[in-house]
């Protein structure tokens, strides 16, 4: 019982973070339409950009002040990033078909990775002095990690204040316009090219901080990659337009995750962890194909 | 289909849908053939790898133009098919107990051809099944889940455990025999590809052309109109899957002859995303295009790999420093790779295939061609 409720919470901890990335990949898809599988390569870059500030940082002040202020520069570098991507690459590919656009992002994620990799080498990166001590906190006689529940309070603050972004301010009104209806908005003044952008960048944001509180937990290396790939499930559980899917199906497939790696292992010999998801994904298709939340798209000739 | 030049018609549809429909198509197929059987006595084995490699992506890539191409069925996933019939091939040829006289007059090569590509079908048809449900977005996320749960785990944990010789199978080399001709060399491996890459293309046309095809083509348009017009959406997509992993399974089957054996890694995603950028960069819908797009991407890795390798000396004389850009030659590969999908996706939407049309127009046109923007 004690395994299953440490799998548990630490299930929900982590999903979190899938939940974090994941909200900023429904944010790109509900205002441009665009299917992003460079998702994981995004969260890999955020993890780079902020273990590098952080060495630099870490020399010159005490830990926890540089990696806030390296998480910070981050979140701005990863705001430069994603409206340079969005006016580079996707702009010219408003209104192309599905296919061209998924296949877009993919080149982004080739050239992401390679870049990453010609910048920092493959090798298996950990912040080092650690950010977060090591000793786990028992709560209620349950053992955990305390970079898990660090990161489940960064992962929670962000996810409020991208939500309470999209909901109350200027600016998410006008995103929220673009989701609904594009013509409408367009028609009442709002500009679809500064939404996209808005959406691309908080996709980098999103995901960089992400990126940044996996690489806490397991070490920065193409791995992280995979793990921003687990978005997909994520978002195909919740809906793929909907944010409480996004949030509620980030969580789901933390515990999922967790408890396959923790029960499953046994009977599969690795890989199970990574995989599991997948599965789950594919067999929910099967029977509901639009996920939770998501709008269901009647076709007509 | 292009413009014919002046002075060629046609009576009836049979006439009209002719492989080779004028004397001079005639006359530059015959010259292509002559080229490539001659191209072993003008280049070095170094081309020749570069060669097969071609036709493996062209046999690899041949489904996916099926599946996207013509049937419209996306799939981001075909390194699975192809590992299938890779380990298919791999795991019939250490296992089963082939009599002498089989291994001798050289047919255990290609019944496990046969049997790679029809497990291989079986096997995408099974991801394909959903197909009947889904589509767009929701089908690529279960061809993504074929190659997350065929590749990492089922071939990595259980296939290439079995005989418990690590991950790598490597295959006897007196195994890989078609009748008389024993599959050693260089030469003979691009000669067997050309010859593999040969029929498939001709069984891929015949099928394109034909009632199969135009039934995928319908499909691939508008998918309720066609099952309004009396089509077989669900029967249609599955033969389609079935036909595509046929297709990967002889791709995989192939492949063995040239490396002699076969190891995990080289049926991971990036291959799968390649062989879709393949026929991107081609042109969607075109065999014409999968063949360019194929030589286009193999060729631009070899030339990287060229300048890169062949500077690396003179990079190393004069700019020490930069020495680290050797060792890192496979993600300047990837990044150069990602970039040209953006790049002929933003500016040359068609591929390539589509300005080898402009291009075959304007001399049938001349000299008054127009052929477009």
């Amino acid at each position: 019982m004690d395994l299953f409720l440490q799998l548990f919470i630490t299930g929900i901890m982590l999903g979190s973070i899938f939940a974090l990335v994941a909200l900023g990949w429904v944010l790109i898809y509900k205002c441009s339409g665009v299917l992003n599988l460079a998702m994981g390569e995004l969260t890999m870059i955020g993890g780079y950009v902020c273990l590098g500030l952080y060495q630099r940082f870490v020399t010159t002040m005490p830990i926890e002040y540089a990696f806030l202020l390296a998480l910070i520069g981050t979140i701005f570098v990863g705001l430069f990033l994603g409206l340079l991507t969005e006016r580079i690459f996707l702009r010219k590919m408003i209104g192309e078909p599905i296919l061209a656009v998924i296949m877009v992002t993919v080149g982004l994620s080739f050239f992401f990775k390679g870049m990453v990799f010609i910048i920092w080498d493959t090798d298996t990166q950990v912040f080092l002095p650690r950010v977060f001590p090591i000793e786990p906190a028992v709560i209620a006689g349950v053992a955990i990690g305390q970079v898990y529940i660090w990161s489940f309070v960064a992962a929670l603050i962000l996810m409020v204040i991208f939500v309470s972004f999209f909901k109350y301010t200027r600016w998410g009104l006008s995103m929220q316009a673009c989701a609904d209806d594009e013509m409408a908005a367009l028609s009442l003044g709002v500009s679809a090219k500064f939404v996209y952008a808005l959406a691309w960048a908080i996709a980098f944001m999103a995901a960089g901080v992400g990126g940044t509180l996996l690489g806490n937990i397991n070490g920065l290396n193409y791995s992280v990659s995979l793990l921003g790939l687990l978005v997909l499930p994520v978002v195909v559980f919740g809906g793929l337009n909907s944010i409480p899917g996004a949030i509620v199906g980030g969580i789901t497939i933390g515990i999922l995750q967790n408890l396959s790696g923790g029960y499953l292992d046994r009977f599969f010999p690795g890989g199970i962890k990574e995989i599991a998801p997948f599965v789950f994904m594919v067999i929910f298709l099967l029977f509901k194909p639009y996920g939770l939340w998501g709008w269901e798209r009647i076709e007509r000739v | 289909m292009s413009y014919l030049p002046c002075g060629y018609y046609f009576e009836d549809y049979a006439d009209d849908q002719k492989w080779w429909r004028t004397r001079f198509i005639k006359g530059k197929m015959i010259l292509m053939v002559v080229l490539l059987a001659i191209l072993p006595l003008l280049v070095d084995s170094q081309w020749l790898s570069v060669a097969y490699t071609i036709n493996y992506y062209i046999l690899a890539a041949l489904g996916v133009q099926l599946l996207i191409g013509y049937c419209g069925q996306i799939t981001l996933g075909h390194a699975a098919f192809v590992a299938v019939g890779g380990y298919t091939t791999a795991l019939m040829m250490l296992n089963v107990p082939w009599p002498q006289s089989m291994i001798d007059g050289g047919l255990v090569y290609p019944i496990c051809i046969i049997c790679a590509g029809f497990l291989a079908a079986i096997w995408s048809v099974l991801f394909g099944l959903p197909s009947a449900r889904v589509k767009g977005f929701y089908l690529i996320m279960t061809t993504m889940a074929a190659q997350w749960i065929t590749v990492p785990l089922v071939i990595t944990q259980y296939v290439a455990q079995i005989g418990g010789r690590g991950q790598a199978f490597s295959i006897p080399t007196e195994m890989i025999k078609i009748g008389p001709f024993s599959i050693d060399s260089d030469t003979k491996i691009y000669y067997f590809s050309v010859i593999l890459v040969a029929v498939c293309l001709v069984a891929m046309g015949n099928m394109v052309r034909s009632k199969l095809g135009r039934a995928w083509i319908a499909i691939r348009d508008n998918d309720i109109a066609a099952e309004t017009m009396g089509v077989n959406i669900v029967g249609y997509k599955l033969l389609a899957f079935f036909v595509a992993g046929f297709f990967a399974g002889i791709a995989g089957a192939f492949y063995i002859s040239a490396l002699f054996f076969v190891s995990p890694e080289h049926y991971e995603w990036f291959f799968s995303l390649l062989w879709v950028g393949i026929i991107l960069i081609g042109g969607v819908g075109s065999i014409q295009g999968l063949v360019f797009g194929s030589i286009f991407v193999v060729m631009v890795f070899k030339l990287l790999e060229i300048a890169v390798m062949g500077s690396s000396d003179l990079l190393m004389a004069s700019y020490p420093q930069l020495g680290w850009m050797t060792t890192k030659i496979i993600f300047f590969k990837e990044a150069a790779f990602g970039l040209a999908i953006i790049f002929f996706l933003i500016y040359e939407p068609n591929g390539l295939s589509y300005r080898y049309w402009q291009l075959k127009n304007y001399f049938n046109l001349w000299p008054f061609s127009y052929t477009g923007k």
